[in-house]
């Protein structure tokens, strides 16, 4: 069985909800503005955009645009294997899938890539035209390090995200946890508040989320410090193939607890 | 060629937790199988017939490693279901409920092309494969193979469910039910194939229902289970020998428990008293003619002070054919 064959059939599902979806898709391009404008009228409320180009060194309009970008790209891919089993549940087609004699890490790595693809290529409605804004044609290559330093992060959230989903989903209610989860993640991948300002504690525990280097190499490659972001990046995905056989665990462990249990068909 | 199915003896209970309040609870045991043992061969559809509840779904399931028994075991293809569900998972085709299990955006193609990876079919098999289950189960005349699956009606998803335990060819077919609430041509159609499947491909086949008529039309022999036991088991015309020279007498009287038993215990037949309120008891005895009996039961009724309150004489039903092989109740 082939990992192709498998992404081949992710990706009419994931473009099936995509495009036969109408509003999916429209929220889907305009979410990277709401939040920019959301997040900058608060900021501009709060404090000056000169304040923030003395601290951060990057005016906050590209700044804003770029995370939520980023939040965007990593947070689709990880939501599609957070949520997953929850849907294969409700709609009946979990059974299917655990009574097949499918490889698991396989079939679960294959399915967040369609829609990582698909945020990639928002790349260029959200970031381009920003950064064409500020930095004129030197945009455009700016535009291409910052997805290229994304796929990385993305790709690196993989096995994170399968060994933290099942684990999970081990618990009852699993969907109150996600709430939960989710934007602790959020925050601390360092997305809108940047890992370097972070205290200590956080800095250490952030680590632990592969792609957390990834959204720092991009920060600092924006503030000009290109110098580290090899190391992030090797960084990055040095910590998530710990997450893979970790990820393997959790997936037979979650199986198990549910079989154990009878998978609902109703 | 060994045996398709081989369970022995299986156990389930499921426990439940009932909540009572904010730091009590109790858990609930329902035994859903006591003790199951039945086997099926290649070439045959085996019946497993049984009212709400009577625990064929669980059988099902535990069959296709979806669900871990707690006693017994059980064998499919050879393989045991929970040591080897690997193996087991290569050789059977599974359709569990009529009405989901699909993804709701992609057509009725797609999600067969969805389900050929998952069984990790190689991609020009899978199609050639799809192409012959859409004609086979009249999909493309229905539109279900361009359809999306949230447009579908109810027989289109059970074609598309059925099309889909077939996709890879297993020998060994496990239908949960597979035409409830279909129409008659539907139903004809999925009960037409399933025969031809085992009967002229030599598949294995366990057919799950809760109607007598259907499994008298398509299962070479039937199990009959209630309350997670096999009550019995047979061809159809074996069953049907015992079954139709039954019939059921109710008789509703209002009067004093206590004299109840003796009376019913003077026929020598089998009975079922279910005491309601207001002194009322509806009794329901099988009889192979009731109308010899009656005059005597009235009279005795009537003797001992109780007041008859309805009589009514009826075909078995499904439900008194299951009361009647699960020994009845007193
Ligand atoms: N997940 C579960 N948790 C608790 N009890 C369950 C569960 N699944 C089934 N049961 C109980 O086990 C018994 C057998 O259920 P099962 O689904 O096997 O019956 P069935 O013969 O398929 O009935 P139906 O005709 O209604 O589909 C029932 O009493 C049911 O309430
Ligand atoms: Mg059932």
């Amino acid at each position: 069985m082939s990992m192709l064959d498998l992404v081949r059939v992710e990706f009419k599902l994931v473009y099936g909800d995509l495009f036969r979806r109408k509003s999916a898709f429209i929220t889907f391009i305009l979410y990277p503005y709401i939040f920019t404008s959301f997040t900058l009228f608060i900021g501009y409320a709060v404090g000056s955009p000169r304040g923030f180009v003395e601290r951060v060194g990057v005016d906050p309009v590209v700044y804003m645009i770029t995370a939520s970008y980023m939040l965007m790209s990593i947070f689709s891919s990880i939501d599609d294997l957070l949520w997953r089993p929850l849907l294969d549940l409700h709609i009946g087609t979990l059974p299917y899938i655990i009574a097949s004699p499918v490889n698991r890490l396989k079939y679960y790595t294959a399915i967040p890539i369609p829609r990582l693809v698909a945020v990639l290529l928002l790349g260029f409605t959200s970031i381009l035209p920003v950064y064409i804004l500020y930095y004129g044609l030197e945009g455009v290559a700016v535009v291409f390090v910052v997805i290229s330093i994304l796929i990385v992060g993305c790709l690196t959230m993989v096995f994170f995200s399968i060994a933290l989903a099942m684990s999970i989903h081990r618990v009852g209610e699993s969907w109150r946890m996600l709430n939960i989860v989710r934007p602790v993640l959020m925050i601390l991948m360092g997305v809108y508040y940047p890992r370097m300002f972070m205290p200590l504690a956080s800095y250490i525990l952030s680590s632990f989320i592969p792609s957390s280097h990834a959204v720092e190499a991009v920060q600092r490659f924006l503030m000009g410090m290109s110098s580290d972001i090899y190391i992030l990046i090797v960084l990055a995905i040095a910590i998530s193939f710990i997450y893979m056989p970790i990820g393997k665990i959790s997936i037979r462990e979650w199986e198990k607890s549910r079989v154990r249990r009878g998978v609902e068909t109703f | 060629m060994g045996l398709a199915i081989e369970a022995v003896n299986l156990v389930k209970r499921y426990r439940t937790k009932k909540r009572l309040g904010l730091f009590k609870s109790v858990t609930e045991v329902v035994e859903a199988l006591k003790g199951v043992s039945f086997s099926v061969r290649y070439g045959e559809v085996v019946g497993l017939l049984g009212p709400n509840g009577a625990g064929k779904t669980t059988t099902i399931k535990i069959l296709a490693t979806l669900l871990i028994p707690d006693g017994g075991e059980a064998r499919v293809a050879g393989y045991d279901v929970v040591e080897e569900a690997d193996k087991v998972r290569k050789n059977i085709g599974l359709m569990l409920t009529v009405e989901k299990g699909f993804y709701g955006k992609l057509t009725g193609r797609e999600n067969l092309e969805y389900f050929a990876a998952l069984y990790g079919m190689d991609r020009d098999v899978a199609r050639e494969r799809i192409d012959y289950l859409i004609k086979l189960l009249e999909l493309d005349k229905l539109g279900a193979d361009t359809k999306l699956y949230e447009e579908f009606s109810l027989g289109m998803k059970a074609r598309l469910s059925l099309a889909r335990a077939l996709l890879t060819d297993a020998p060994i077919l496990l239908l949960d039910e597979p035409t409830l609430g279909l129409d008659p041509p539907s139903a004809r159609k999925i009960r037409e194939l399933v025969k031809d499947l085992a009967h002229r491909d030599g598949k294995a086949v366990l057919y799950t229902t809760h109607n007598m008529f259907e499994a008298e039309l398509v299962c070479d022999r039937i199990i009959m289970i209630n309350k997670g036991r096999i009550v019995a088991e047979g061809t159809p015309a074996e069953l049907k020998e015992r079954i139709p020279k039954l019939k059921v007498l109710n008789i509703a009287v209002r009067g004093n428990q206590g004299n109840l038993k003796d009376i019913l215990n003077s026929i020598d037949s089998k009975f079922e008293v279910d005491s309601g309120e207001a002194d009322v008891h509806n009794i329901k005895v099988y009889l192979k003619k009731p109308e010899e009996v009656l005059d005597e039961l009235l009279k005795k009724f009537i003797g001992r002070g109780f007041e008859v309150v309805s009589i009514k004489i009826e075909e078995p039903t499904l439900e008194d054919v299951f009361i009647y092989f699960s020994g009845g109740s007193t």
